[in-house]
């Protein structure tokens, strides 16, 4: 069983938990986000899961994705829940979608991703800079030989339409 | 398939004292609570043959509450929920007696839901591990509801210019509806101002745009029309039900937008066709307010305005005592006392009877005031037929339509 303790949460993955039990392992040997590409129709599915969402195929591979995207909605937490996060305060959840795959197989559709928007060096970004529309990139953030957490963080390219936060 | 509109009743309800401190067990809570529904409905030990209830891990199950009140079940059942699952287990419950498993169900959810498993993540709950699908969220610093739900607020903001002063007046109708409930944990009104003056939780909410969590239990009870008629007050008819409808992608349903999309818009169209009424007939609505724009989110999914409109329409007076159509009159979620979705479903049954137990002293016989002024009344005149808005997630909702 994977075990690694992050701020204070002890982030579990039994050797049975077919879905996660590669998948921040890849983070951490490839430096790349990776995810769950369907042999049959070639769609590509975050969270990993044992299904196609699409075609009910059981088949896939890993597969590598650029890590750009663009924030699509966030938070800002001031008051966390999480005794680990308490010194982080006020840190940004961003919901990233990601540059593949977008509006794909309908146009609603797309690969988003939880992660927090940090620094290079993996601080919270002050929550001035955190706006819809901005670009992101991943960053893996390692935690032990075996486990990297993918996180975002911003970068100088041109936003995706329009940018809004939330008024000051 | 055959309609069961107008063919199930709520005969029953009853629940605990809210408060922060039960200092007793979910079982004591439980018991006491659907003793409160029974003798409300005017039913005996031999009266009630049917048992559900739903909970997160947290409580009591139906056979350890049944012995308790003298009750051999013909049929019990929990199920792991929590909003939205009110709405679903009515339905339930009416297809056991439809089976004929059962005649008579109580259904209840029981909590300390401030004292022991604090609903909003900390207590004994926070400990946890984090496995599973929690690795997509949790370890990013989003376990709690409002952290699990505020990116979907803040996206409507984006797209259609919702501002915290529109849901804001969620909160001031709620605390109002409140102010004429003995029973309410917050019997203080609020103004839009304080709400939006109060610390931010997790921004776009503020403190008070999330609800209370409290130790409480509640219950309400369902048979047959046939059998109700026999009982001790007047019966309050099912004509629709929509139990846990989802969206598609419910394991991570960011993956499937619109994201500012709930599951009513899946949900209506079930419970309006069994109905066979539009929301312009609905003279109350209970919706699930975990926080202020969970409220106007659904509203305008189950199509009491367009969609976009949600803002305008909650900040227009018509969900509040004397307005159009009145949303969460006892105060609910916000001001009340936190039940997992049931005790809005209690409240339409008391106004659907005309006996909302509020400040008016001959309440209990019908007799109010329609004086909406502190500390008065809270009955909604000739309320003829209500709605219920169940939640759970963005993902997952419930309904359910009564009349008198």
């Amino acid at each position: 069983m994977a075990s690694v303790e992050y701020r204070g949460m002890n982030l579990v993955i039994p050797e049975n938990d077919s879905e996660w039990r590669e998948h921040f392992k890849l983070a951490r040997t490839n430096h790349r986000l990776m995810l769950r590409s369907c042999k049959a129709c070639g769609l590509m599915r975050y969270p990993p899961s044992h299904g196609c969402p699409w075609c009910m195929s059981l088949e896939w591979e890993w597969k590598a994705v650029s890590g750009g995207g663009h924030i699509y909605s966030y938070e800002v937490v001031h008051h966390a829940i999480q005794p680990g996060f308490k010194e982080w305060t006020p840190y940004a959840v961003v919901l990233v979608e990601l540059d593949e795959q977008r509006g794909r197989p309908t146009p609603d559709e797309a690969l988003r991703v939880i992660a927090n928007l940090v620094t290079p060096d993996f601080r919270p970004e002050p929550e001035q800079n955190v706006a819809i529309g901005k670009r992101v990139r991943v960053v893996l953030q390692d935690l032990s030989a075996d486990f990297a957490l993918p996180q975002f963080t911003l970068t100088d390219e041109p936003p995706e339409g329009r940018v809004w936060r939330f008024p000051d | 398939m055959a309609s069961l509109k107008d063919k199930y009743c709520i005969v029953g309800v009853g629940e605990t004292e809210y408060s922060r401190q039960s200092a007793r067990s979910t079982r004591a809570m439980a018991v006491e609570a659907v003793r409160h529904a029974m003798l409300d409905a005017g039913l005996g030990s031999d009266g009630v043959d049917g048992m559900m209830s739903y909970q997160s891990g947290d409580s009591v199950f139906a056979n350890w509450v049944a012995p308790d009140l003298g009750m051999r079940l013909n049929f019990y059942m929990d199920v792991f929920g929590g909003g939205s699952s009110t709405e679903a287990l009515v339905g339930l419950a009416m297809g056991a007696i439809e089976a004929g498993m059962c005649h008579t169900v109580a259904i209840f959810r029981s909590m300390n839901g401030y004292s022991d498993f604090r609903i909003g993540g900390t207590g004994a709950r926070a400990a946890q591990p984090v496995r599973g699908l929690d690795l997509a969220q949790v370890p990013f610093g989003m376990r709690s509801a409002g952290q699990n739900f505020a990116p979907t607020f803040m996206r409507h903001m984006y797209e259609y210019g919702t501002t915290s002063e529109q849901v804001a007046h969620v909160r001031v109708a709620h605390s109002k509806h409140a102010s004429q409930n003995p029973k309410a944990f917050l019997k203080d009104r609020v103004t839009v101002a304080e709400v939006l003056a109060s610390r931010w939780i997790c921004k776009p909410l503020h403190l008070l745009d999330c609800c209370l969590e409290t130790d409480n239990a509640t219950a309400l009870i369902v048979t047959s029309a046939e059998r109700a008629r026999d009982l001790r007050r007047k019966p309050v008819y099912v004509m629709g039900v929509a139990g846990r409808v989802n969206k598609p992608r419910t394991d991570f349903h960011w993956a499937h937008g619109p994201i500012t999309r709930v599951a009513g818009y899946h949900a209506k169209d079930i419970v309006f066709d069994q109905a066979g009424i539009t929301p312009d007939d609905v003279n109350v609505t209970g919706s699930y307010d975990a926080f202020t724009f969970t409220t106007m989110l659904q509203l305008e999914e189950f199509g009491f305005c367009p969609k976009g409109e949600g803002g305008r329409y909650v900040s227009s007076g018509i969900i509040e005592l004397g307005g159009k159509r009145p949303n969460n009159t006892s105060g609910s979620h916000l001001c009340e006392g936190y039940t997992h979705g049931i005790s809005m479903v209690i409240e339409n049954v008391r106004q659907l009877r005309g006996q909302v137990d509020d400040y008016c002293p001959g309440w209990a016989d019908g007799k109010h005031s329609y004086d909406y002024s502190p500390g008065k009344c809270r009955q909604v005149k000739d309320a003829r037929i209500t709605m219920n808005l169940g939640w759970a997630m963005p993902p997952t909702g419930s309904a359910l339509i009564m009349r008198n």
